[in-house]
């Protein structure tokens, strides 16, 4: 597809034809999660009706297509971030995905790591917990813009382990620099570990270009269903890492002596699977396929200016993203004197949705930015201009009826 | 999905100017219970304070930050407590401070703004009868 047909994309859909309180629906909380076309959603039905079996293990031929259906599943989102089959490890989601690193790094007394203040709790608590342990996190700040302070990872601090960062932010959009993050990282010895949740639905990612050593993404935020996650962990770099979950299908032999673990990916993925999630990610990333990533990532960065355009207009409202060089389409807002909640409220009435509160980045919103929680829109492929004039023309009335000057 | 369906816009107006001038706001000098209440999806934080002599709440105070819903539910907990025994708390329900508000049928989502105050001053009330 070389332009992308929008209303033909939007009837791929079936939730957007929903009226909410009367009014079409006007989904505006895709950095929450995406929602999902029929070809998921009837996939999971063609799933359960036609290979539905344990794969791996059993031999029968249900089996077999079952573990063809998962191996392929693993083959197509290796493709899509241009990684090797083994590289990729299923998990729930990116604070999964995250966990078990925290969990099978072998970290020591007096390792550091490195998180900031723009991550998302799950790239920031896994960490913070290691604290226990003796390890040392480090919390790099951000400016006014946004922009992280590129500063530090010139001069990482001895003994830097891992660094951890986000490659956009879920509250300001802010696009890092994850390709010269990782390589300046790389210079001084640390392992790198990039949480590509709010990034992979939206743009082209070749982990080959950005080198990162491990990366974190959810299916849910990218057409595939809940509970489906992915983990990349470069290759020579797994078998430095214990275990994280032990138990069924994760080992090659056992005796009550002795334990022979499997190889990555299936030493981290123990027990049965989210088999049904993995062939809906690969199905979702059929049709992301099938649209373009490129054409996706252009389409998505005029909409985003679009809206910030037309936000021009607003009066009485604070905007707290897409102040930094590159942003997504994540638009962070207050109406003056009114919380966020409450400002959600009045946008849900007419039939447009996006979140509020403080977005699982509870001190970037109350430590960094001071406030008490903010409304966020966040824009997906089949989002619309006139979807954009619709929320901003309420977010005027609301700002002029109830926003304190 | 968050407050009544046909909540009218006047309504929640009148809502939000309770929640910008509330009453009973400020941390009192006085007061001999305290207890602090949370609703994380909203990011309320909130402190109640209470003088409590015989059984009977002689004054009732909040300070913290939080929505519309949460900080007039507040505030007319307190209103509503002053010169009563605080045991009347402990039969009071989410419906009691829908009433209070003059909204029904509290979404699920918003259930925690409402009660935040209810469950604080619930664990005040424990902590009393446990003297």
């Amino acid at each position: 597809m070389n332009d992308m047909d929008i209303e033909k994309i939007r009837k791929d859909f079936p939730i957007l034809s929903k009226k909410i309180n009367g009014n079409p629906l006007i989904y505006l909380d895709n950095a929450a999660t995406s929602q999902r076309p029929s070809i998921v959603i009837d996939g999971i039905k063609y799933f359960y009706e036609n290979i539905n079996a344990n794969p791996i293990r059993s031999i029968h031929s249900l089996a077999e297509e079952a573990t063809k259906a998962y191996n392929e599943a693993r083959e197509k989102v290796a493709k899509f971030i241009n990684a090797d089959p083994e590289e990729i490890v299923f998990v729930r989601n990116a604070t999964e995905a995250i966990n078990l690193v925290s969990f099978s790094f072998p970290f020591k007394s007096g390792d550091r790591i490195s998180t900031t203040y723009m991550e998302h709790h799950s790239n920031l608590l896994p960490w913070l917990r290691l604290k226990e342990k003796g390890i040392n996190v480090d919390i790099v700040s951000i400016s006014d813009d946004y922009e992280l302070d590129m500063d530090y990872y010139k001069h990482l601090p001895k003994n830097t382990r891992l660094v951890a960062v986000t490659h956009a932010s879920n509250v300001t959009g802010t696009i890092n620099d994850a390709k010269e993050i990782t390589r300046i990282s790389h210079e001084q010895g640390s392992l790198v570990l990039i949480d590509a949740a709010q990034s992979i639905p939206h743009m082209p990612f070749d982990v080959k270009d950005i080198d990162a050593d491990f990366i974190a993404f959810s299916g849910h935020k990218m057409l595939a269903p809940f509970g489906i996650g992915v983990l990349y962990i470069k290759k020579d770099i797994a078998e430095n890492l214990k275990p994280f979950l032990t138990g069924g299908e994760m080992i090659k032999d056992v005796s009550l002596s002795k334990v022979i673990y499997e190889n990555a990916p299936n030493l981290f993925e123990a027990g049965t699977q989210n088999v049904e999630g993995a062939y809906g990610l690969g199905l979702a990333i059929d049709y992301l396929n099938e649209i373009g990533m490129r054409n996706i990532e252009k389409y998505e960065n005029e909409l985003t200016k679009y809206l910030y355009e037309r936000a021009k207009e607003l009066k009485n409202v604070e905007v707290y993203s897409g102040k930094s060089k590159r942003f997504s389409g994540i638009f962070s807002f207050n109406v003056s004197g009114l919380h966020s909640h409450d400002t959600a409220y009045l946008l849900d009435k007419k039939g447009i949705a996006v979140r509020s509160g403080f977005h699982c980045a509870q001190p970037l919103i109350e430590e960094r930015l001071k406030l008490d929680g903010a409304a966020r829109a966040s824009l997906y492929f089949y989002n619309t201009k006139g979807e954009i004039d619709a929320f901003i023309n309420e977010l005027n009335d609301i700002s002029e009826k109830y926003g304190r000057r | 999905m968050i407050y009544q369906r046909n909540m009218e816009d006047d309504k929640f107006y009148e809502l939000v100017e309770l929640y910008r001038n509330p009453e009973h706001y400020g941390k009192p000098s006085k007061y001999n219970y305290s207890e602090n209440g949370y609703s994380p999806s909203c990011g309320d934080k909130f402190s109640i304070y209470l003088e409590v002599e015989d059984g009977i709440v002689k004054d009732a105070s909040f300070d913290g930050k939080g929505c519309v819903i949460s900080t007039v539910s507040l505030s007319k907990l307190c209103s509503f407590l002053i010169g009563k025994p605080l045991k009347e708390i402990e039969n009071m329900q989410l419906k009691d401070i829908e009433d209070m508000l003059g909204i029904g049928d509290i979404s699920i989502s918003r259930v925690k703004c409402a009660t935040v105050g209810l469950d604080a001053i619930k664990k005040i009330n424990k902590e009393v009868s446990n003297n």
